[in-house]
């Protein structure tokens, strides 16, 4: 039986995915937004970050420096593929329950 | 968005059921398109009350008027006025929306906006030429202008619109597109009350069919 992604079947992580799927591609959403949409704390929601850039599903750039400086996140071309496909394992599931 | 009442927890790993993931994705994919999408139910309904206002001050200011000689001053203020009032609340909501949106969709979105004052001031130049090749005034300051901003916009949306592949989008431009050319068989007066109407007509039902596709259940499983 196939497995959901467990990288993106999390809650925060689905969370980052989704929130970050609702940009066109292309488009890249900076930290503090994305923390104000989901509500984690800065560390935890780096700590997501990470281990979602390390798949190859999102991409991170910094800009600035010091306090002036400003992080955004995107969703590569593969997270979104990958989100599609556990959109679509999800609701096979469901279809199945 | 996410807090204590939603389905799955929003802070560290956990079990996490599929029914409650499939909910978690909806919502999350509802709140991030409100958040993040400048393009309001609010905004298409004050829309909506702007271009009846605006149109029909213009319509007040022309309906006695034999022979038809355009909208008065009092007229163009409110008109202008309106319009005004409409590109703040526009571009408060725009700014609102994207507030730290980065990328290509913003460029693209400040030279659609170069893109539409050109034609914008176009229209009014071929309204300046039409006055001094001698056109009679219902056709220069009623029937074209009535028309022309309106077929500027609805054809700049409908490009838009298709090119992004937003079928709602494209659906109110081609009504728009419609109501301003069936407008311009009502004359240099119901030219302006037609635009009206069927503008207020059109932009209400966009926003509540905006309004019913968000609250109906994400695109989530």
């Amino acid at each position: 039986m196939a497995t959901l992604d467990p990288l993106i079947h999390a809650p925060a992580r689905l969370q980052i995915m989704a929130t970050l799927a609702a940009l066109p591609e292309g488009d890249a959403l900076s930290f503090t937004r994305l923390q104000d949409l989901i509500g984690l704390t800065p560390g935890n929601l780096i700590t997501h970050l990470r281990k979602l850039e390390d798949a190859g599903y999102l991409t991170s750039e910094k800009t600035g420096n010091g306090p002036a400086s400003h992080t955004s996140v995107a969703l590569t071309h593969q997270g979104r593929a990958a989100l599609d496909l556990y959109t679509e394992m999800l609701r096979g599931l469901l279809n199945g329950l | 968005m996410a807090g204590p009442g939603d389905a799955a927890p929003s802070g560290d790993d956990g079990e996490l059921d599929p029914r409650a993931a499939a909910l978690l994705l909806a919502n999350t994919q509802r709140q991030a398109r409100r958040a993040l999408d400048f393009r309001s139910p609010r905004l298409s309904l004050l829309g909506a009350a702007a271009a009846l206002a605006a149109f029909g001050a213009i319509w007040l200011s022309v309906r006695g008027q034999h022979p038809y000689k355009g909208p008065t001053p009092a007229g163009l203020v409110v008109l202008y006025v309106i319009v005004a009032m409409r590109i703040g609340t526009f571009v408060y909501a725009r700014r609102r929306a994207m507030a730290g949106v980065s990328g290509g969709s913003l460029r693209q979105q400040r030279a659609e906006a170069v893109a539409v004052a050109a034609a914008l001031i176009a229209v009014y130049l071929v309204m300046a030429a039409l006055a001094h090749a001698g056109a009679s005034d219902s056709v220069v300051y009623g029937v074209y202008v009535g028309t022309a901003t309106l077929v500027v916009l609805g054809t700049f949306g409908a490009a838009s619109s298709a090119a992004r592949a937003h079928w709602p989008g494209l659906a109110l431009s081609a009504a728009i597109l419609l109501v301003a050319a069936g407008s311009a068989f009502a004359g240099p007066r119901g030219v302006w009350l037609s635009d009206g109407v069927g503008c207020c007509v059109v932009l209400a039902g966009y926003g509540a069919a905006q309004a019913w596709l968000l609250r109906r259940p994400g695109s989530g499983p």
